[in-house]
């Protein structure tokens, strides 16, 4: 026997139903097409940088436009970069996103949180580069069947304010305040992509000049140091990568830091006697990398008003007498105990 | 059946019953109890301690470490000191001695150093949840702390 289902109100559920669909296929599939930047620039100057984005909407609505820059910490970006777009919808300025907004389809997370649970370092290796998130001054209307095209120009002033001359993969990523970071699956329709966002990261980008120490971010150095901004107060991990690069400590059983600390007074103090202090522990077997964890203050033997300003080191065998320094020579590695 | 004597009896019954129903229904005196005072006294040891996210405990070592809180006279004393909210022994004080969201340090000579603080009971014993910056203020440590006596 046929039960025939009956729904009250059999309109109003399609209108639900519509509404619904309408409110998940309102969107426009957006692409970075290019950017437009300087391969080099001199820490301090201003640099210009021109996003042009495409986007291929598929209904109408209205939404933000959202865009997103990797940068390193110690740049502040958020106050040093000034940002507005021009498109064929309007001109305007891009505003930084306040951290109490929640991006849509993001577990609950603000909008840079998403950036960099979503996109990660964008091929960095040092853990000290940020997502600044910002969305244009007025939502922006869109009709389907609407091909927009427009640009970010980015005036970045002051750049590299940490003062370090850097090597980094800067980064850029588009989408709008409704649908995040998601996509529908129909790859292969008129628009450019599925995806309702989208992410470029650029070749290595190079800032000269500045006083402070050379920051990798694009290729694995032998040593790097955990935090990468610290002071002699905090609990540090230096870590020595053997796969780098052939050094003279391939195949050793264990290495020992030998180091050289500059303190405020002006004073130096050396460490440099193998021992269990000293020795950086293999993570695991045959992985090549070591780690020593410790607190340089301790470490250095300071007096509560005496601070480590920088050091200089070596890596060494556990007689001492092979010493491995910056890029497998025979100088010492340099670093800086700073916070910006 | 007897409806005359009900219907005599009528009005007493109704009287009965609206006593009835007034002696049980009474009010009952919910003590609330006394929320206690959170004592700190004694020794603590990091039990868990982690570094931006990153797990410290396999890294660095914590166990000749630990903190002895006397609340008689609100002091703390720091043995085999290592990165912490205080480097010197002091005083420390709660924002609220019964429901402590903040404990503030003051090293001997030094500045009040205020910071997050939980005091969650796990697996049936007290611990000390802090969470501080002693180098650079973007890194952040968050150490657990369990009475090892």
């Amino acid at each position: 026997m046929k039960v025939r289902l009956h729904i009250k109100g059999k309109n109003l559920w399609r209108l639900c139903t519509l509404i619904v669909l309408c409110i998940v296929l309102s969107c426009c599939y957006t692409i970075i097409a290019s950017v437009d930047q300087p391969a080099t620039a001199v820490v301090g100057s201003n640099v210009n940088i021109t996003v042009n984005v495409n986007n291929s909407c598929n209904s109408s609505g209205t939404a933000h436009f959202v865009f997103g820059f990797l940068t390193p910490v110690g740049w502040n970006t958020a106050k040093n970069a000034k940002i507005t777009y021009s498109s064929s919808k309007g001109n305007g300025n891009m505003v930084l996103i306040p951290s109490t907004v929640i991006a849509p389809n993001s577990n609950g997370v603000n909008w840079t949180t998403y950036m960099m649970n979503f996109f990660g370092l964008a091929g960095n290796l040092i853990a000290d580069v940020q997502w600044t998130a910002y969305e244009s001054d007025v939502p922006i209307n869109y009709n389907n069947g609407d091909k927009i095209t427009g640009t970010v120009n980015i005036t970045f002033s002051n750049i590299g304010a940490d003062g370090n001359p850097t090597l980094v993969k800067l980064a850029y990523v588009v989408a709008n305040d409704q649908n995040g970071f998601t996509f529908d699956g129909n790859d292969g329709d008129s628009s450019p992509t599925s995806e309702y966002y989208n992410e470029l990261i650029t070749p290595c980008f190079q800032l000269t000049g500045g006083n402070g120490d050379l920051v990798d971010f694009c290729n694995p150095q032998l040593t790097t140091v955990n935090p990468p901004k610290s002071l002699d107060n905090d609990i540090v991990t230096l870590t020595f990568n053997n796969n780098v690069t052939p050094t003279a400590l391939a195949g050793a059983s264990a290495v020992y830091l030998c180091a050289i600390a500059t303190l405020n007074d002006g004073t130096k103090v050396t460490v440099c006697n193998p021992s269990t202090t000293t020795m950086l522990t293999e993570t695991t077997a045959t992985s090549g990398l070591y780690q020593l964890t410790f607190w340089p203050h301790k470490f250095f033997g300071l007096t509560a008003s005496q601070t480590v300003v920088s050091m200089t080191y070596f890596i060494t065998d556990q007689t001492g007498k092979t010493q491995v320094g910056y890029g497998g020579g025979t100088s010492p590695f340099t670093y800086s105990f700073k916070c910006t | 059946m007897n409806y005359h004597f009900i219907g005599k009896k009528r009005p007493f019954l109704i009287i009965m019953l609206l006593a009835l129903m007034w002696t049980s229904c009474k009010v009952e005196q919910v003590a609330p109890v006394a929320e206690s005072n959170k004592d700190l006294t004694g020794t603590w040891k990091v039990i868990q301690a982690t570094r931006n996210g990153t797990n410290l405990i396999p890294l660095f070592d914590f166990t000749q470490f630990s903190i002895t809180f006397n609340g008689t006279a609100s002091t703390y004393t720091l043995n085999n000191p290592i990165p912490f909210i205080e480097l010197v022994n002091g005083k420390y004080t709660l924002d609220n001695p019964k429901y402590p969201f903040t404990i503030t340090f003051t090293a001997a000579g030094g500045q009040p150093v205020p910071t997050a603080f939980n005091y969650p009971i796990i697996d049936g014993s007290r611990q000390i949840i802090m969470t501080f910056s002693p180098g650079c203020p973007q890194n952040t440590y968050v150490f657990t702390l369990t009475k090892s006596n």
